[in-house]
This record gives structure tokens, C-alpha cells and sequence, in this order.
């Protein structure tokens, strides 16, 4: 697996990489996975809403993750996403091309796992 | 117009914003309707979080607002790296493998070191796991241990759990005297041919040989076997040979095989005996192999080959004996049910040819050789597993509960670590790690444990019901297995914090005390009842402790009649042609006897036919003429001498005991105990009246009547936990039927000390008598009588004590958590006047409803549970209540002593504090 990427290829191959994985193992909605995002890298990256959902819609059409409304007393309808098999696979490629890529960053400057 | 959501909370209406951002897309009505509800949705809660962050309503809004900018495609704040030249070789799948792997270790390692510094860090909790862990796995290895190895394990002979004993009952005979437990060699031969239930059938007959060598004569406990014995059990010598199938035919030399005690005791070991020839009941017989440790068939220290013959079964061309016992090995897969079917069918034939040998009614019953051998142990063995599996439940109840109480404390740990990148399988697996690593602290205490606890166990169990050739030792099937159900245990509420975090509402969780919410609301009942139910089975363990207790001290205070503590009793061997006239036995005896009477520290001495308290001599049917009856009246015989009533610490109550004369001369004079006088004679006097024993008709001087001039005071003649029977005593000279003792009463403590003395006495009268069993009767009751039920007590006493400690500790840390939950409340109560005692008595009592509620459930089970202990029972019943009454005292007791700590602690909370602290 060849890894020529771009700046922006490599922001918009890892936000994917992001909105799957926090999708992997609970349905989760927007508001939560923007929130997760800043909270997980102490404020280093940031998903404004403008961005996040265009990317979300653009998921769904291709079928990676599923939506579906929730409706609570008192609340606007929410929708939650979760992950679908074939998110999934797309999701374990994507994890190992970029564990590869941190562990070679790794292996030259000799930084260690925190 | 405000849609639904601001309405509520008085939120900015942000669909007109957000409408405004998608118009220039043309969207479908539909579809815009949805984007707007969920970018509402998303702006009113970033709204809410900047509120809570200190902004203010309109700094919030604006700052929600800047979410709908658009800055570019994708947009997201990423650090810039210069990425774009950088490019990188493909990953082939191997590498991908192997990167994998290794990250596995590395995460493994890394989980391992947090796992032992987060148990290191609550020291209180780790060491309680551990030990209860510790606790319940090794009870749990020793106690299964003993059992496995006593009812499946206990011989090393091939099939030895399809091992059968097979005798008849005399349907007519008296409920006791129904069992015909041997064959004729006729039958013994027809039954081998013809029976199609058994791959192998062997007889046996037992008794003890003289072995006379350099040094004298001893007797061997010996059993002769059939030829096919050796074979049959399957186990090969040690070294040389066992007994073959040639050694059986008629002219075969004359050869023995000895067993590995005697040859390490008697023989020092040496094996170049091997070969040499002995002379065994004064014949010489070529020993020919000595067996291995565990092979005790028959309880015998040597076996000799029979040859089966039509006129009886022979050895080294002397006839041994017309019957045999009998043993079969079942085929697989047949029941015992079905042999006796198969076998009564051979029986009910042979009875209408061999009609002397078989009782006119009679029934074949079977029974399994380690039933035979273990006989009311079996029941003492399986009351020791259930207080084991007992005990393991208090321990998984008990480790269980200090999981979860630090499942509640880690609700909030979980929800944080989940929160800042944690997947719920690193969760897991972090927790999994921890349970391994309390598991195997367990399990290395328990091994420790069970190594030990093994050893005391073995030294407390009774000799006399346990089969020679059992081992009992360290089973590692067994071990296992209770570190098995610890770890299940260990795992599955290890495992509860971690399920907790998969699920429910990330930011609630965050804000939320672990110690408030519902859920740990759930896990204190679960906690208590575990607690109840740890008071409710210690309290069934500490019962059956209770009742053996009890027992025990009722056999040991039952009046025996005698002091044992004085009585020193050896076997001598007479049934040689040396002794077997009447006045040779005189001789030697006046001898033997006078001599024992000039040594220091001896009372007086006497000639007996048994040993009192630890065996029976025969007994005979009687006729009291004058006195009809239906019924058989019997009386048990004992043949002695004159001074045996002295010795034995016997009073005389009506009448003379038997005097020198009478022993000199034989005279047909007899004394007679209460329980004979009582039975037969009631209130009339037995002194003067005649008796007659069927036994002594036999015989060739065809004794008659016998006067009685005595009745003697009646001790257990029985054993210890059985009625006295009737008993005459005879003058030794009349016959020489039966056994003969030499008892002496001695000042020496022990009695013991004079063995030496009476074996050199014995040896100055006569080199050639061999002393056989020989000891102090005290010690023989202590070993027999009193060990069963000694271990009984100190068995189910220690697991009692464990398991209550065990209780102690589930109530103990169940009081603190619920004491450390109420600091508030305490703290109000305390501001509002409430005094020390006010809260010590509120604490107590939250404790002693678990404790109330254990008891009366313990006392439950009790009921039920003990009446399986009741064949273990002597002297007190299984629902006694003075033992309820003590176990409840001390159940409850030990509970309120385990809440008076926390108590103490929750008096000791500073209002202030307790007040401001949530």
C-alpha cells in the first residue's frame, strides 16, 4: 500500500479515519463525535459542524456508516450514526496505513508511545 | 416563530441561520428540514456547553454560530506537519503482522505494570482478595483432594472402581447375623466358570503366620490367594515376581511374596532376601517378590499361592481352609444390579447340590470393595465436600463483593479513561489483566495452603477406615479446578466496571459521582445479599462443627466401665501344636504370668481371650435351665484367668470372682456381667443357677453346665458407642478355643514403656512364641474410637473458622463502603444534636439486619442440611439446640464485632466536613 498523500488528502483521509473509529463500537451523535475529537487530542484538532456533517452525509452515500433518528421528550430529534461491515473494513485499512505511518515516524526520530 | 428545543430552555432559534447557510445548495425541502433539526440539535448543545463554561448567553451564541463557518472543504484544525513530500513504503501483510503482535506484547506488558501498581495503590483490598482467594482455593485443592483420593483413587489395581464383594444374606437370621460372607472352593470354582457378569474373580483367605527366624518367632499378617490374584489386580512387583498361575498347581514349589513395609521395616530394605527361603507357619517357602508401596491387598504383609483343590483349598501340601472370601472385577458397563441377578441365578443351582453351604432363604448382595473398606467414613467424606464447596462459595461471595464495591469506585475512572480515547476492548482487556494478576496471587497462596493444610489433614485422619494403598496428595486435576471457578469468579465482576463504561451517556457519566447513581444504588443490594448469604452458609458450617464438637465429647465422656490408661495388652500366638492342649496353655501361662507379676510397676497381669474395648471374642447361643424362652439368648464368651477382673478394673457386685482353683482344676464355673443378670434373670439372683453354652457342646469333652458364682460390673464390652452386651467369663483352661491376651495393668505412663519387658518375658518361657499386636488400650481407643469423629471436628472446626472469618470480612467492608456512602447524612444528623451513640447504633443496626437476615436463613439450611450428618452423630441429634444456640450467639456476635469499626469511624466525622462534602 503505497502512501503518497497530500495535506489535504492526509486531513481528509484521517477526519474519515476519525469519525469511523468513534463510530466503531457505539452509535454516536454529531455533537458527541465533535466533541470526543477536541476532548481526545486536548484541543488539537477541532471538527466545526459545517464540516462535520457534509463529511458525515458523504459516509453514509457510501455506505461506511448508518443513521437513525432518536426522539426524546422535551428534545429535538437526534440522529445518531454507527459503523457498517463494510465501514468497518475501510476503517481497518485506513488504522493500519496510519499505524505504519506513526510507527516509521516512530522508528526515525526514536520517539516513544506515550 | 422558536422551534420546539429553545423553546424549553429558552435557546437562540438557530434555524433561520442555518436556513440562510444552506439555501445557496437548493436542497430539498425534506432533506433541509432534516439538516437544519440536527445542526439545531448540535448549536443548542455546544450553546449549553459554553454556557456551562462560563460565557455568556450572547458570547455563547456567537461563539456557536462561528460552527456554521465554512472555511474550506473538510475543514479540520490540523497542525501542519509537511506531510505532502513525505512518502512511505508499502506495508507487506507480514510486516502488518508483525507490527501487530508486537504492539500486543508491548500493550500486554504495559497493562500488566498498571495493573500491579493499581493493586498496589489499595493494599487493603488486594491483600483481602487475595487471601480470600488464597483461602478458598487451597480448602477448596485440600478438601477435594482427600475425597477424590479416598473414594476414586484409593487402590492401584487395574478396574479397582468395578471391584465387587459378593456375599449372601440369610433372609432368616437375626438383622445382624444375615451376612454369609464366603464361598466353598466347590462353589468358588462353579461360580468362576459360569458367572457372565465378572472378567475376573479371586479368593482369598486371611491369617496370621509365624515367621520364625534367627531372632524368634513373629507372627506376619498373611493372606493366602488364589493363583489368578496377581494377575487379576494387575500391578507388577517391585522386585522380582508375584504369585503366578504356576505356583498354583498341585507339587509347585512352596514360594511368598512380601509387601514393601515389612520388607523396609523388618528387613532393612535389603534386596539380595530376594530368593532366600523362610520358614512361614513352619514351613519353608522361597521368597519370590516384594511388591510396591501402595499394594496392601487384603490389609496382608505377605500372600501365599493356594491350590484349589476338591478337598479343600491347599498350600505347600497342608490343607488351609474349605472357604473363601471372594472378589470380582465387573465388565464394563455391568451394573451390580444386574451381576446379583446373574449371580443369584448360579446360586439358587448350586444350592440344590451343595445344600449345606447355602441358608434355606438367602439373598446375593454385592458391594463395592471401597464401600466395604471405608464403610460410615464414606458419609464423614462427603460431609467434608459440601463444607468445601460451602467454604469456596464464601470465598467467591467475598470476592465478589470487594469487586464490585471497586467496580462503584471506578465507575467514574472507566467513563474518563473511556473519554479520553480508551476503546472499550482496552478497557477490558486492562481489566482482565488485573483479575490474572489477583488469580494468580491466589492461586500461589493457595498452593502454599493446600500444601500445608494437605499435611495437617492426613495427620488428623482416622487410620482405620482408609485403604493401606491410598495416597492422598496434591491433585492437580483438583487444583484447577478451584482455580477454575476462582478466576470465573474473579473475571465476571472484575469485568463489571468495564461493561458499565460501554454503555450510557459519555458527558452524564463524566459529571455524575459514581457513588450516587442508580446503578451503584444496584450493586450495594447485590453486595448485601452476597453478605447474607456468606452468614448464612458460615452458619451451616459452624452447626456441623457444633454437632461433631458435641460428639466428640459425648464419646468422650461416656463411662466405659475401666481405665484404659493403665491396660497394656499383647497378642500371643497359640495356634500352633505346641499349645494346642489345654495343659501346655497352663504351663506356659503360669510361667509367663508369674514372671510378669515380679516386675516393677505392674498391678497384676491376667490371661484373656480378647483385648476389652478393641476386640470380641466369640459368642455362643445359651440355655438357662429352668428359664424357657422363644427366642435365642446369647451371651459373648471371654476365657480367662483369675486375676482378669482385678486387672481389667472390674467390681465384683454379687457372688466371688473366678478364683485359682478354679483355673487350676477347670472348673465349669462361670461369672456373668450385669447386662446377662439383667436380661435373662431380671430381679432374680444369678448366683448358684446353671448355664449352658451350645458352643462348648461341641466340643470333644462335650461340656455341659456351668455354675454361675459372680456378677461382675459391665464396661463397653462393645466399643465405645455401642450397648453393653452380655458377657460370661470362663476359666481359660476349659478350652482352647479362641485368641489368647496377655493384659497387664501397670503403674507406667505410658503402658507402652513395659512392652520390651513382657517380649523378654515372654521370650524366657518360651523363645519360639511370637508377640503379636500389642499396646495400651488408652491409645488404641484414641486412635479408633475417638479419631473419626476428632477429625470430623477439626475438619469441619477449620472450615467453620475460615468461613466465618471470611463472613467477617464480607460484613466488615460491606459496613465501611455503606458507612463512607452516609458521611453526609451523618454529618446532618450530627448538626442537627444527633450524639455518638445515636450513630453507633444506627451503623450496628444497618449491620444487623444482613446478620439477622443471614442467621434465620443459615438456620434454614442447618435444618435441612445436617440431618446428612446424622450417622456421624453419637450422643446428640442432628437438631440439637444447645449447638444452635451457641452457633447463632456466635454468628451474631462476629457480625457486630465487624460492624463496631465503621461505626466507630462514622462517629468520628466532622460535621462541617461531612456536610460539605458530597
Amino acid at each position: 500500500m503505497e502512501l503518497h498523500h497530500s495535506n489535504a488528502e492526509w486531513k481528509n483521509g484521517s477526519a474519515e479515519l476519525l469519525v469511523l473509529s468513534l463510530v466503531e463500537y457505539q452509535t454516536r451523535h454529531g455533537y458527541d463525535i465533535s466533541r470526543l475529537i477536541e476532548i481526545r487530542s486536548a484541543g488539537t484538532l477541532r471538527f466545526h459542524a459545517a464540516s462535520l456533517y457534509p463529511l458525515l452525509h458523504r459516509l453514509e452515500e457510501r455506505g461506511w456508516i448508518q443513521e437513525h433518528w432518536v426522539e426524546r421528550p422535551n428534545e429535538r430529534r437526534r440522529r445518531y450514526y454507527r459503523l457498517t461491515a463494510e465501514g468497518k473494513m475501510v476503517m481497518a485499512r485506513q488504522r493500519q496505513g496510519w499505524e505504519a505511518f506513526v510507527d516509521a515516524i516512530g522508528r526515525v526520530t526514536g520517539v516513544e508511545h506515550a | 416563530m422558536q422551534s420546539a428545543g429553545s423553546r424549553v430552555l429558552n435557546m437562540p432559534d438557530w434555524d433561520a441561520k442555518i436556513r440562510e447557510q444552506l439555501a445557496p445548495l437548493g436542497l430539498d425541502p425534506s432533506r433541509e428540514a432534516e439538516i437544519v433539526e440536527e445542526l439545531a440539535q448540535h448549536l443548542d448543545d455546544s450553546y449549553r456547553t459554553l454556557l456551562r463554561e462560563g460565557l455568556t448567553p450572547e458570547e455563547a451564541r456567537q461563539a456557536a454560530l462561528l460552527e456554521l463557518e465554512r472555511k474550506a472543504p473538510g475543514d479540520l484544525r490540523f497542525p501542519s506537519t509537511g506531510l505532502a513530500a513525505l512518502s512511505f513504503p508499502p506495508t507487506s501483510p507480514s510486516q502488518g503482522w508483525a507490527l501487530g503482535a508486537g504492539r500486543v506484547v508491548i500493550d500486554l506488558w504495559r497493562d500488566l505494570r498498571f495493573a500491579v501498581r493499581s493493586l498496589k495503590k489499595q493494599p487493603g483490598f488486594t491483600v483481602l482478595a487475595v487471601l480470600t482467594l488464597s483461602l478458598g482455593i487451597g480448602a477448596t485443592t485440600v478438601g477435594f483432594g482427600v475425597v477424590e483420593n479416598l473414594l476414586f483413587e484409593a487402590y492401584p489395581y487395574k478396574g479397582a472402581n468395578r471391584m465387587v464383594l459378593f456375599a449372601f444374606h440369610n433372609l432368616k437370621a437375626p438383622r445382624n447375623e444375615r451376612r454369609v460372607g464366603r464361598l466353598s472352593i466347590a462353589d468358588f470354582l462353579e461360580y468362576q466358570k459360569n458367572n457372565h457378569v465378572f472378567d475376573g474373580m479371586v479368593g482369598w483367605y486371611s491369617g496370621w503366620i509365624v515367621y520364625t527366624g534367627q531372632g524368634g518367632s513373629e507372627d506376619f499378617r498373611g493372606a493366602y490367594v488364589t493363583p489368578n490374584t496377581f494377575e487379576f489386580l494387575g500391578v507388577p512387583a517391585l522386585l522380582g515376581r508375584g504369585i503366578t498361575l504356576d505356583d498354583g498347581k498341585p507339587g509347585a514349589p512352596p514360594v511368598f511374596v512380601m509387601n514393601y513395609r515389612l520388607w523396609q521395616e523388618r528387613f532393612g530394605g535389603d534386596t539380595a532376601i530376594l530368593g532366600k527361603v523362610f520358614i512361614l507357619d513352619d514351613q519353608p517357602r522361597t521368597l519370590v517378590g516384594i511388591m510396591p508401596p501402595r499394594f496392601q491387598m487384603y490389609g496382608a504383609r505377605i500372600w501365599l499361592p493356594l491350590t484349589l483343590t476338591s478337598s479343600g483349598a491347599m498350600s505347600a501340601g497342608n490343607r488351609i481352609t474349605g472357604w473363601l472370601f471372594v472378589l470380582g472385577r465387573l465388565k464394563p458397563k455391568v451394573s451390580m444390579r444386574s451381576a446379583a441377578a446373574d449371580l443369584d441365578v448360579i446360586a439358587r443351582q448350586l444350592s440344590k447340590v451343595y445344600v449345606e453351604d447355602y441358608p434355606a432363604e438367602f439373598a446375593v448382595v454385592m458391594g463395592q470393595l471401597n464401600d466395604a473398606v471405608l464403610g460410615n467414613f464414606k458419609a464423614t467424606l462427603y460431609a467434608l465436600m459440601a463444607a468445601v464447596s460451602m467454604l469456596l462459595l464464601i470465598a467467591c461471595s467475598n470476592v465478589a463483593n470487594l469487586l464490585l464495591a471497586r467496580a462503584t469506585m471506578r465507575d467514574r475512572e472507566m467513563a474518563i479513561r473511556s473519554s479520553i480515547g480508551a476503546s472499550p476492548g482496552r478497557l477490558v482487556r486492562q481489566l482482565l489483566v488485573e483479575s490474572f494478576v489477583l488469580a494468580g496471587a491466589g492461586l500461589a497462596g493457595g498452593c502454599f495452603l493446600a500444601y500445608w493444610g494437605l499435611k495437617a489433614v492426613v495427620a488428623t485422619i482416622p487410620p482405620d477406615p482408609i485403604p493401606e494403598s491410598a495416597v492422598i496428595g496434591l491433585n492437580p486435576a483438583v487444583l484447577w479446578l478451584s482455580v477454575g471457578v476462582a478466576l470465573v469468579t474473579t473475571l465476571l465482576c472484575g469485568l463489571a466496571p468495564a461493561l458499565h463504561a460501554l454503555r450510557g451517556d459519555l458527558p452524564g457519566r463524566l459529571a455524575a459521582s459514581g457513588r450516587s447513581s442508580a446503578d451503584a444504588s444496584g450493586k450495594r443490594k447485590l453486595r448485601a445479599g452476597l453478605v447474607v448469604a456468606e452468614v448464612a452458609i458460615s452458619l451451616v458450617l459452624l452447626t456441623g462443627a457444633g454437632l461433631m464438637v458435641r460428639t466428640l465429647l459425648s464419646l468422650t465422656r461416656v463411662s466405659l466401665g475401666l481405665d484404659p490408661s493403665t491396660i497394656l495388652f499383647a497378642q500371643l500366638s497359640t495356634r500352633n501344636v505346641n499349645y494346642d492342649k489345654v495343659e501346655q496353655q497352663k504351663a506356659f501361662f503360669r510361667q509367663l504370668l508369674e514372671r510378669v507379676r515380679a516386675m516393677p510397676a505392674v498391678n497384676s497381669v491376667a490371661v484373656s481371650s480378647s483385648a476389652p474395648l478393641i476386640t470380641t471374642d466369640g459368642s455362643s447361643e445359651i440355655q438357662i435351665p429352668g428359664k424357657e424362652h422363644e427366642q435365642k439368648w446369647e451371651s459373648h464368651l471371654e476365657f480367662c484367668s483369675e486375676d482378669y477382673f482385678r486387672t481389667v478394673g472390674l467390681k465384683m457386685i454379687r457372688g466371688r470372682a473366678l478364683q485359682v482353683s478354679d483355673i487350676d482344676s477347670a472348673r465349669q464355673v462361670a461369672v456373668v456381667n450385669q447386662a446377662l443378670a439383667k436380661l435373662y434373670f431380671g430381679d432374680d439372683d444369678p448366683v448358684g443357677r446353671r448355664i449352658r453354652f451350645t458352643l462348648l457342646n461341641h466340643e470333644a469333652r462335650r461340656i455341659t453346665d456351668f455354675e454361675i458364682v459372680g456378677v461382675v460390673s459391665d464396661f463397653k464390652n462393645q466399643g465405645v458407642r455401642n450397648a453393653t452386651e452380655p458377657q460370661t467369663f470362663l476359666p481359660y483352661t476349659i478350652s482352647t478355643i479362641g485368641t489368647r491376651f496377655v493384659l497387664v495393668n501397670t503403674a507406667l505412663d505410658p503402658p507402652e514403656d513395659l512392652r520390651p519387658a513382657l517380649r523378654r518375658a515372654i521370650g524366657a518361657v518360651d523363645p519360639g512364641m511370637p508377640m503379636g499386636i500389642s499396646g495400651s488400650i488408652g491409645d488404641w481407643l484414641r486412635a479408633t474410637s475417638y479419631k473419626a469423629p476428632r477429625f470430623g471436628v477439626v475438619v469441619l472446626g477449620a472450615f467453620a473458622g475460615i468461613g466465618l472469618a471470611l463472613a467477617i470480612v464480607g460484613i466488615f467492608s460491606l459496613m465501611a463502603y455503606t458507612v463512607s456512602l452516609q458521611t453526609h447524612e451523618v454529618g446532618i444528623r450530627m448538626a442537627l444534636g444527633a450524639e455518638r451513640g445515636d450513630i453507633l447504633r444506627m451503623v450496628v443496626s444497618n449491620g444487623l439486619r444482613l446478620i439477622v437476615a443471614g442467621v434465620v436463613a443459615g438456620l434454614f439450611l442447618s435444618l435441612i442440611l445436617t440431618r446428612f450428618l446424622s450417622s456421624q452423630l453419637w450422643g446428640v441429634s442432628a437438631n440439637d439446640s444447645w449447638t444452635y444456640i451457641a452457633v447463632v450467639t456466635i454468628s451474631v456476635a462476629a457480625g457486630v464485632a465487624a460492624c463496631i469499626l465503621p461505626a466507630r469511624r462514622a462517629t468520628e466525622v466532622d460535621p462541617l466536613i461531612a456536610i460539605r462534602c458530597e
